[in-house]
């Protein structure tokens, strides 16, 4: 049978936690920043304080919406031909992270900046792996205009991958680019939206905030129905209670309150029930995402989907180390393995460290041998008659042939490929050979799987007019102002800053 | 489909009976002489071995295939040569077997299946082999090879003591020697007088390839 999954409560437990949750949206509800949110949800039955942006959800609109959100669903690549179900048993493994930083063992840090030519080389990579079966825009190009990231990575994403893509929530304007763009693609809105193929995260902000642009976004990606993953970020000790029975009620309304908006907006849109929540050190007051606590939280987010039944998001593979050292080995194997062994059926952040902010390439291949290596253990072990296999062990060990042994049994050749994971990168040869070859650790092999990998990598060929379409689209939104996007999500602050450090001061015209 | 082709379907598909069957109705037609149909299967071997290198097969692939044409070659085509007064030709005959006190057998017969897929004689004599066995057996049949198995800390020195045998009998430099098993090391082959050492199967093929061009 398969592995059981990790369970961190007991089915009272789940319920009190249900009704804690309930009673934290019924009675204090969530600010959405939104109004437009805020007036389909009035619309609903929900009650709004229109100063505070307070709405407090009544408990049969929750209960009405649960229902409508589906168990499973499928994601495509961009042509349609490659594709894998999510659902609520199986577990998929991919990327996600948005590092800022790279690997780079060349600089005197050992980092550096994350370049768009990264980014495209990382949805190369993807697209080579067997178990990491989507990437997201992870690697963050901060070489190029922050209003036109989207776009370009979505061009870069039909060219180069045959793989679904995933990108953030990011506003009205921005979000409405992606559909058009991946319409164009897939050739139409109705097939982009009976197929989908993009992953919208959508952040809720700890505690109990859905912030304005992350919802515009959401809106778009659901309207689409492109599936998104609910995952707050909530860090025992700073954004939630300490107590990861406090966090894990407090984001559990974050994400039931997220699910009742994404099913008014549109009913039947498929979402992930997710979380990236940790801990916050108490030494330094930093996150720590390698922490034991992290994969306990994921866990009880894993049961708690259950019990929902809607398809989990979790990530595995976070580490806090800032080198390719036994701390990252160690952290994200604990994380990863702790996620798998909970059952979270979409596992993120491969080829990240440093709590998700910097990129490796080399950990992106090495986390696709941990996910086979850690999808084989949750496999567990198959029983049955010719798994027993009573007759080879008496053939074997009757056998009057001298120097008889399993290896050369048709058995052990009919079920080695189902029964053994075969690793690619890891080392099992002996001293002699393992010199011969050069002496290299999994860092400098994981560097020789990545040449080659995007040595061997070809681009899809996208027809000529699509490609100058796609271009096209690009080049009009290049021509957009900031003003313009501040316009399309109806911001009202007097100042943002852009994660690439750029401010904008709103001018109030 | 060339006979080559056909043999080696037999061959992947482990299907001893059927490669025997063909074979044996190959040279009774006279369709072809029992030396062409070994050097097809030296072909086969080198073929599957490349597989196996390039790691596109797996150990039982490579040791299933071996072991199903050895029974063709033992059966059919040596007794056939043998009748057509011809002589078999190969890398070399190789004596293998696991020391005395010591039933460890599987990597010495990958030690085997590797060096029959290259194109070697080999005689495997089993597990727990006294001194007198190995080179008895290695005078029979002429052999330019002696591999000493041994697994255990506890019967290591009973592979020095085949080597002292040989050179009681005044017959070690007659052979060459080579040792390997999990407990051993190139300097334990040194400190022993062997003549070489090997870590794995892999590896005892280049080391006895190396040793025999010498």
């Amino acid at each position: 049978m398969k592995l059981k999954h990790i369970e961190v409560f007991s089915k009272d437990e789940i319920q009190e936690i249900h009704s804690a949750s309930i009673q934290l949206l019924t009675d204090v509800g969530m600010k959405i920043d939104a109004q437009d949110a805020r007036n389909l949800l009035k619309e609903n039955g929900a009650e709004v304080d229109t100063e505070s942006k307070f709405v407090k959800f009544p408990e049969a609109l929750i209960q009405e919406k649960l229902k409508k959100v589906p168990d499973h669903f499928k994601l495509h690549g961009p042509d349609g031909h490659f594709n894998f179900e999510i659902n609520t048993k199986d577990t998929v493994f991919a990327t996600i992270g948005t590092p800022v930083k790279i690997y780079d063992p060349l600089q005197k840090k050992g980092i550096r900046k994350t370049l768009f030519s990264d980014t495209i080389q990382q949805i190369k990579i993807v697209d080579s792996l067997e178990n990491i079966l989507c990437s997201h825009i992870d690697v963050w190009p901060n070489d190029i205009s922050y209003i036109t990231i989207h776009v370009h990575c979505i061009y870069q994403w039909a060219k180069n991958t045959k793989k679904p893509y995933g990108l953030g929530c990011l506003g009205k304007l921005a979000s409405t680019d992606m559909m058009k763009m991946t319409s164009m693609i897939v050739g139409g809105e109705e097939e982009l939206i009976k197929r989908p193929r993009l992953v919208g995260f959508m952040n809720p902000t700890s505690p109990l905030h859905l912030p304005l642009i992350m919802t515009n976004g959401f809106a778009v990606f659901t309207k689409y129905k492109q599936p998104t993953i609910i995952a707050p970020e909530a860090l025992a000790g700073s954004s939630a209670p300490v107590t990861l029975a406090g966090l894990l009620t407090q984001t559990n309304a974050e994400i039931l309150g997220s699910i009742v908006l994404s099913q008014i907006y549109n009913s039947g849109a498929p979402v992930f029930y997710g979380t990236v929540s940790h801990i916050t050190d108490m030494r330094t007051g930093n996150s720590a995402m390698g922490s034991p606590e992290m994969g306990l939280i994921t866990a009880g987010i894993a049961q708690l989907a259950r019990y929902y039944n809607i398809p989990s998001r979790g990530p595995g593979g976070g580490t806090d180390s800032k080198v390719l050292d036994m701390q990252n080995g160690i952290e994200r194997l604990q994380t990863l393995m702790l996620a798998a062994q909970a059952g979270v059926n979409y596992i993120t952040c491969a080829g990240t460290y440093e709590a998700t902010l910097v990129e490796a390439l080399e950990l992106l291949v090495i986390d696709d041998e941990l996910a086979g290596m850690v999808q084989r253990a949750v496999e567990g072990i198959n029983v049955n008659e010719d798994t027993i296999g009573l007759d080879v062990i008496k053939k074997v060990t009757t056998s009057e042939k001298k120097g008889v042994n399993f290896l050369a049994e048709r058995h052990t050749r009919d079920h080695m490929k189902s029964e053994l994971y075969f690793p690619k990168l890891l080392d099992r040869s002996r001293r002699t050979t393992w010199y011969k070859k050069g002496a290299k650790d999994i860092i400098t092999r994981a560097r020789e799987k990545v040449d080659q990998i995007l040595q061997a990598h070809k681009p899809n060929e996208l027809p000529e007019d699509l490609d100058s379409k796609l271009l096209n689209f690009i080049k009009n939104v290049e021509s957009r102002t900031f003003d313009d996007y501040k316009k399309a999500e109806g911001l009202r602050v007097s100042k943002i800053t852009l994660p690439d450090g750029i401010e904008i001061k709103e001018d109030d015209k | 489909m060339s006979i080559e082709d056909e043999m080696r379907q037999f061959v992947e598909e482990w299907d001893k009976e059927g490669l025997k069957a063909m074979c044996k109705s190959l040279i009774d037609k006279g369709e072809a002489s029992p030396e062409e149909l070994l050097k097809f299967i030296g072909n086969i071997m080198k073929f599957i071995g490349e597989q196996f290198e390039n790691e596109e097969i797996f150990l039982p692939d490579l040791i299933g295939a071996a072991d199903t044409v050895k029974d063709t070659i033992d059966e059919i085509l040596d007794p056939a040569i043998r009748k057509s007064g011809g002589k078999k030709e190969t890398l070399g005959k190789v004596i293998i077997g696991t020391v005395e006190s010591d039933v460890h057998s599987i990597g010495k017969d990958l030690v085997g299946s590797f060096l029959f897929a290259n194109g070697f004689e080999v005689f495997n004599l089993g597990v727990e082999v006294t001194a007198d066995e190995f080179i008895s057996k290695a005078e029979e049949v002429g052999a330019q090879v002696i591999g000493l198995s041994s697994l255990l800390t506890m019967s290591m020195d009973f592979q020095r003591q085949v080597i002292e045998e040989l050179i009681n009998r005044g017959l070690r430099d007659k052979y060459i020697v080579i040792v390997g098993g999990a407990p051993t090391s190139e300097d334990w082959a040194e400190q022993i007088g062997a003549d070489g050492w090997a870590d794995d199967a892999i590896e005892a093929v280049e080391l006895i390839n190396n040793l025999i061009t010498k």
